[in-house]
């Protein structure tokens, strides 16, 4: 018998965040630059798992992934079982800010999916000084709800199962189904309430509107890319923002949807590694 | 169309993966295409009956309403964004779903790929 084992490496990171102790995971592959790549809602880090195996991405690339707290294998904090998870902007920059400084990444580039995504340019927009520059994938602005959260955390049926059902809406028929299903899985496996918690920040947060014109690519470069098969993020939306944003840039990527680094790896790769071009290079520069 | 959808009925009758995971559906769903209505009359998981309307008479749990033109694109292998599902069809401005929508979400992965099995099925003449 014998087995391939993967070049990525998994690792708990123990922090405070809102002054309460976090257990968060995290995994990474590579050398170089620093790539803090950030999940959808109600999903993980395994949507990240094509581009941290991708070896023309590791060479010159530090990728780095972690499990928000309450998703993948990051723990909810102590005292979770009487808490509504609601995430909220503030709480997000937290999170995202307090790994850079655990992990001491120095000025990484930031690549996040949907609301991932917004974060990204939220911290354009606030923080700009802690990166090198924002790859915002499926980001836009601001996202009404065209379903009912609440549909997602209920007694009488399961959550996971039916925000599975619901996302697939947003993943292109060019997925291969195996990728397409193991996209769904991590919504199926999502914890009680917290998809539906993620999408209370995505979807009643609208404090993004006012900051975009004042991010300044010129000092940390902006690039959005959004699939044409994302009904969640549509391109209009990805446009409308980019728009906003003096000097950001936009690819629409046609044969992809919502989750394309998950979905899609292949179709994706070329896209991410023309976003990671956009980026300065600190770590090349300085050596 | 009726012809397509008896096919999709045969098609549901012999995919134990959908049966499976419809054993708990037993609703009647109203399917609207342009002005004809198809009642499909669902039972654990089987597509028991398809009965042509309009009736005022059959209640019905959910309804999709759409266009001809957009279920043929729907149904296509590779279909257009917008087009490649029942949420597409309502974001596009191409479809709507009336009725009891949360029956639809408890049941949509069901219902979704009931309604996909079109792709995978010629229709032939009635």
């Amino acid at each position: 018998m014998s087995g391939t084992i993967e070049a990525i490496t998994g690792r708990y990171l123990n922090l405070d965040l809102g002054g309460r102790a976090h257990r968060v995971y995290f995994e990474e592959a590579g050398q170089g630059r620093p790539v803090l790549c950030l999940h959808t809602a109600g999903a993980d880090t395994r949507q990240w798992r094509h581009l941290l195996n991708d070896a023309e991405t590791t060479g010159s690339n530090r990728l780095i992934a972690f499990d928000m707290p309450w998703h993948g294998k990051s723990l909810p904090p102590e005292g979770f079982e009487t808490e509504e998870y609601l995430l909220t902007t503030e709480a997000y920059i937290e999170t995202v800010l307090a790994m850079v400084e655990a992990l001491g990444l120095e000025r990484p580039v930031l690549a996040g999916c949907s609301m991932g995504g917004r974060i990204a340019l939220q911290l354009a927009a606030l923080h700009p000084e802690r990166f090198t520059g924002f790859i915002a994938i499926e980001a836009s602005d601001f996202q009404p709800a065209w379903y009912d959260i609440d549909w997602f955390h209920r007694p009488d049926a399961h959550g996971g199962e039916m925000g599975a059902a619901l996302v697939s809406a947003n993943i292109s028929p060019h997925a291969p189904a195996a990728e397409r299903w193991n996209t769904q899985w991590m919504f199926m496996q999502s914890g009680p309430g917290v998809f539906r918690g993620d999408l209370s920040f995505y979807t009643r947060d609208d404090s993004l509107i006012g900051r975009l014109g004042a991010i300044d690519t010129a000092r940390t470069p902006v690039h959005l890319m959004v699939g044409a098969y994302d009904l969640t993020c549509t391109p209009e939306d990805a446009r409308r923002t980019a728009a906003a944003i003096p000097g950001a840039t936009l690819a629409v990527m046609d044969e992809l949807g919502h989750f394309p680094m998950s979905e899609h790896p292949t179709g994706f790769r070329p896209y991410f590694l023309e976003a990671l071009a956009r980026m300065p290079d600190t770590a090349r520069r300085a050596a | 169309m009726q012809a397509r959808l008896r096919a999709m009925q045969a098609r549901l009758n012999g995919t134990p993966h959908l049966r499976r995971l419809g054993r708990l559906f037993s609703e009647t769903v109203l399917l609207k295409v342009d002005e004809a209505e198809y009642y499909l009359v669902f039972d654990r998981g089987a597509l028991a009956a398809i009965q042509c309307g309009p009736s005022r008479k059959t209640p019905w749990r959910f309804a999709l309403s759409t266009d001809a033109a957009a279920l043929e694109a729907f149904w296509q292998a590779r279909p257009e964004p917008g087009f490649h599902d029942i949420f597409g069809l309502v974001k596009i401005g191409r479809g709507r779903v009336d009725g009891d929508i949360l029956a639809l979400v408890k049941n949509l992965r069901f219902f979704k790929e009931f309604m996909a099995l079109g792709r995978e099925v010629e229709e032939v003449p009635a």
